[in-house]
């Protein structure tokens, strides 16, 4: 599980009412890509788009449980026109991948189990909100 | 082949003989592959600009791969683990290859491959049951596609599944964490046209716009049911004028936001009658726009619409 993904991961059970987010990160085991062969102008290309969308206290927080220290407490104007900090921006959000751990709910404390890099989301049919159908 | 739907829960038919029987079948690799760019096709992406899109049922990651090859990056969700751990192997298979090319030698004139690397997946994986609804925040997502996979949705495998029941809590999750102006691709296969009614009416009461495309339709085999769903066409088009107005008179951002007339509009407005027990054509004409606009299929006004007629029927 990439931190991109993690940034947007969050519990939607009817126990939740809508405030799941974000789960906190526990690390068992984590692994680093050193090079992914895309070229810098895709890579800030992506951030850009999703920059808008990141929230970067999460961001923050997550990226400090899987190790990775280096991430600024906030996003500046500046930084966001940094083409190297949007590089590295990059490889923080898609290079960094949770093998093993947990993700648990801080509303609920549910846990979600991340196993071989995939996190297991299923719900059961009894803990998901109700509908109007 | 009868349909694999009936058998049981998707999570319990791809199990670890399925998923390989799957991603090793040639043909059934060509056949999806067929399907997701034409779903691409559909979508309209701008292929200049990587997207983040959604890949509903990804199973083992050839819908991905595709969106990979244009360029774009993805999440993908499936119910069966043992299809995700296929699609691992297929997405780390593609890393090691750059692996290989970096022993070899330097030597641009031996071989010109060597030197360019092979892309590492720009794709993750999430193992979820779609029928509890997607779990993102809002406006995560510029696309979603879904190829093959959402009549599961429409069978139930325990008491206390409902199909209208999952189809509209996965689609009102949908609309919320597809950006405003993104669209979906869903490709599925219906056992009838019940079905696929089911699902498009699901689809457009949470407030989608749009409809079924269907491919080769006088072909039973070959026929393919697209599901392309966007955003309210009409709201797009205003929003967009308006910024253009707001930028001639050099506003950096827009200084309010527009909130369109079509979705408002035939809101909770009284049925109009003019004397009572007779319909008058207003009020046939409106009924008919409030028909239309929950997705049912309804006649086109005419000069006939609601005319007296000289006889009684």
């Amino acid at each position: 599980m990439r931190l991109l993904t993690h940034n947007s991961l969050k519990n939607n059970s009817a126990a939740a009412k809508g405030k799941g987010f974000p789960l906190k990160v526990t690390v068992a085991q984590i692994r680093v890509d050193e090079q992914d062969g895309i070229d810098d102008d895709t890579k800030i290309s992506f951030i850009q788009g999703i920059l808008p969308n990141l929230d970067w206290p999460a961001l923050v927080a997550a990226s400090q449980a899987m190790g990775i220290p280096t991430l600024p407490p906030a996003l500046t104007e500046d930084l966001a026109e940094n083409r190297v900090f949007l590089v590295a921006l990059y490889h923080v959000l898609m290079n960094v991948h949770l093998v093993q751990g947990m993700l648990t709910c801080p509303v609920t404390g549910r846990e979600f189990v991340v196993q071989n890099e995939i996190p297991n989301m299923v719900l059961e049919e009894e803990e998901c909100e109700a509908v109007r159908f | 082949m009868s349909r694999p739907e009936l058998t049981g829960p998707a999570a319990h038919f791809y199990n670890e003989k399925e998923a390989r029987k799957y991603d090793s079948s040639s043909r059934m690799v060509g056949v999806q592959r067929e399907i997701t760019e034409r779903a691409i096709e559909l979508l309209r992406l701008d292929h200049s600009q990587p997207a983040y899109v959604l890949d509903i049922g990804c199973g083992s990651g050839l819908s991905g791969q595709v969106l990979e090859e244009k360029g774009h990056f993805w999440l993908g969700c499936d119910v069966s683990r043992d299809m995700l751990l296929v699609a691992q192997e297929r997405m780390h298979n593609q890393a090691n290859d750059d692996d290989d090319d970096e022993g070899e030698s330097d030597d641009e004139s031996m071989d010109g491959e060597s030197n360019k690397q092979q892309r590492k997946s720009t794709g993750d994986l999430m193992h979820h049951d779609m029928g509890t609804g997607l779990p993102f925040r809002p406006a995560t997502f510029d696309a979603c596609i879904s190829i093959s996979a959402l009549q599961w949705l429409c069978y139930s495998n325990a008491a206390h599944q409902n199909p209208r029941r999952r189809l509209t809590r996965f689609f009102s999750s949908l609309y919320t964490v597809l950006k405003r102006g993104g669209r979906a691709v869903l490709q599925f296969y219906p056992e009838t046209a019940e079905q696929a009614v089911l699902i498009t009416e699901c689809a457009t009461r949470v407030g989608f716009a749009g409809g079924v495309v269907v491919d080769y339709p006088n072909s039973a085999k070959a026929k393919k049911h697209y599901l392309v769903l966007s955003f309210d066409r009409n709201s797009e088009q205003k929003r967009k004028a308006a910024l253009k107005d707001g930028l001639s008179s050099a506003a950096e951002e827009p200084q309010s936001v527009l909130v369109t007339g079509a979705s408002r509009e035939g809101a909770k407005k009284a049925p109009i009658r003019k004397k009572k027990g007779v319909k008058t054509k207003e009020w046939v004409v409106h009924k008919k726009e409030t028909q239309r606009k929950k997705g049912k299929a309804v006649r086109p006004d005419t000069k006939y619409t609601a005319r007296r007629r000289p006889t009684k029927f």
